[in-house]
């Protein structure tokens, strides 16, 4: 399948649950709703023509209005790539755990809870990480956190 | 008389245990000298580069992401790149891409030669260390001598390379690989026949291909488990859809097939650096790209094949000359995530075989 027909496909098949954003310029990147997460995730994976088994990445960003989580998916079988992202208020962001989909999530997840203030549902596991045990000053990868050595670089 | 009473109980390795390649800490649940459980402590390297980059411009992050995964910190630089680049569709030269292929590979090969010394010392044969690393260096000053640096090289560039290679490279380079070529078959000679190596490798450490799947698992301990992927191959970059080379690929998933692996795929690198040699055009090593390198606003994930598996970066884009977020993805962070999965059970010095095996670096795993 090329990418083309990757698209076309997905088009065909979630019309309304992915939305496609224009800005991927070679893998396909879509929108999610945060409610349609787990069903899409686990349509991915178990689809006969598709079978992304094989989750690359996942990272939370924060664009300073917002949260987005993306998942960049690949399949070993069919060799596609894909990348999808869920986008999350700033105030009181959630999401499911997709580590009943791909285990290898779980840490990943982790990584967003620690360093963005994502809260993760059903993860089991959401305990200090990168960060020290006794960490008690927030959540650095925000746009909004400031240490008191951190300089901004000028714009050139 | 009434019975003995046991309990299960907790051995710390790490943060400074010799053979767990950095500090990484692994707390153990003991029942007697039978692993029962693993559980992984990191963050003990943690140096938040994905937070400076963010406040770097886009030629500024490449030398901090040669931190990222030092071992091989010429994927580091590319994989960079290659996301800047095709997030401003910048054009690279062809000389540019035949050097990249040449300084990738001769990474791979220096990357897997302390692979196969580590491993070996870890398990108590302390000779082949010696023997890589005199092999090592031969690769090593043909970086040096290229961009003046032996670890973190800032030698790829957003739309090609920062330097020609001198011309005194292309002999000294056939000479090192030749040397390569012919020591590999000593390595196997020295290991394979040994009894002691077989008994502490063979069977030991198997991770099923479901599994490996599973957990993101990539690169050579994923095709030693039987499942045949490289992004070389599946998710074609640069040139390598050019070169001729085989795809090794072992069934057993155990600590032997790993190592045996990794020698196999030296072999293979050696045929694409002597292919890339032959075919490496003149002409110009870098693009136009501006100081002020601006993208377009966008997002990419690009990943390339490292010796230790999938290296991902991926680049958020608002269109100013600093990426909004820079996402790293190392191939030892899904391994070690991976381990407890599949390396209880045996004793521990058997999982010492197993990390050793799954060849991590816990710089790329903390950031």
């Amino acid at each position: 399948m090329t990418v083309e027909q990757l698209k076309e496909y997905i088009a065909g098949k979630y019309p309304v649950m992915m939305t496609p954003l224009d800005t991927g310029r070679y893998d396909p990147v879509y929108e999610v709703k945060s409610g349609q997460l787990l069903e899409i995730a686990r349509a991915l994976r178990d689809d006969e023509n598709l079978k992304f088994d094989f989750l690359c990445n996942l990272g939370a960003t924060d664009t300073g209005e917002r949260f987005e989580a993306v998942y960049s998916l690949a399949s070993i079988t069919k060799k596609l790539r894909l990348d999808f992202k869920v986008i999350l208020p700033y105030e009181g962001a959630k999401i499911d755990s997709v580590q009943e989909i791909w285990p290898g999530a779980n840490w990943f997840e982790r990584e967003m809870w620690e360093l963005y203030g994502i809260d993760v549902k059903n993860h089991g596991n959401l305990k200090r990480f990168l960060l020290p045990d006794d960490w008690d000053q927030g959540h650095p990868m925000r746009k909004n956190w400031d240490a008191p050595d951190f300089v901004r670089f000028p714009e050139l | 008389m009434s019975a003995l009473r046991t309990e299960e109980f907790i051995v710390n390795m790490g943060p400074h245990h010799p053979s767990t390649h950095g500090v990484c800490r692994l707390m153990l649940t003991m029942d007697g000298e039978k692993i029962v459980a693993i559980e992984p402590y990191i963050g003990y390297l943690h140096r938040s580069l994905e937070k400076i980059c963010e406040n770097r411009t886009y030629h500024q992050c490449i030398p901090i992401l040669d931190r990222f995964e030092y071992v091989t910190a010429m994927s580091c630089n590319y994989t960079f790149a290659l996301a800047a680049e095709k997030l401003a569709q910048v054009e690279v030269p062809e000389r540019a891409e035949y050097l990249r292929v040449i300084m990738l590979e001769l990474n791979r090969i220096a990357s897997h030669l302390i692979f196969f010394g580590t491993t070996a010392m870890d398990l108590g044969a302390l000779t082949p260390f010696l023997y890589a690393l005199r092999e090592r260096e031969l690769i090593m000053d043909l970086f040096e001598m290229t961009c003046g640096q032996r670890l973190t090289y800032n030698y790829i560039r957003i739309g090609g390379v920062s330097k020609d290679i001198p011309a005194e490279f292309v002999p000294k380079c056939r000479e090192a690989i030749k040397i390569i070529d012919g020591k590999v078959d000593e390595y196997m000679a020295l290991l394979n026949g040994n009894p002691i190596w077989k008994a502490r490798t063979i069977g030991v450490g198997y991770l099923s291909p479901e599994l490996a799947v599973a957990y993101g698992v990539s690169g050579p301990v994923l095709r030693a488990s039987g499942v045949k992927y490289d992004i070389r191959r599946d998710d074609p970059y640069s040139i390598y859809d050019r070169f001729d080379f085989e795809i090794p690929c072992r069934e057993n998933g155990d600590v032997f097939d790993r190592y045996m692996l990794r020698l196999d795929e030296i072999k293979q690198s050696i045929r694409i650096i002597e292919q890339a040699l032959d075919g490496l055009p003149e002409g110009e090593i870098k693009g136009k790209v501006s100081l002020k390198f601006k993208p377009p606003a966008g997002e990419v994930y690009s990943r390339v094949e490292n010796s230790r598996g999938e290296l991902g970066v991926y680049i958020l884009s608002d269109g100013s000359d600093k990426p909004v977020r820079v996402k790293t993805r190392g191939g030892s962070y899904s391994q070690l995530q991976a381990l407890p999965h599949f390396g209880a059970g045996g004793l521990i010095a058997d999982l010492v075989a197993i990390f050793a095996s799954l060849d991590i670096i816990m710089p790329e795993v903390d950031r």
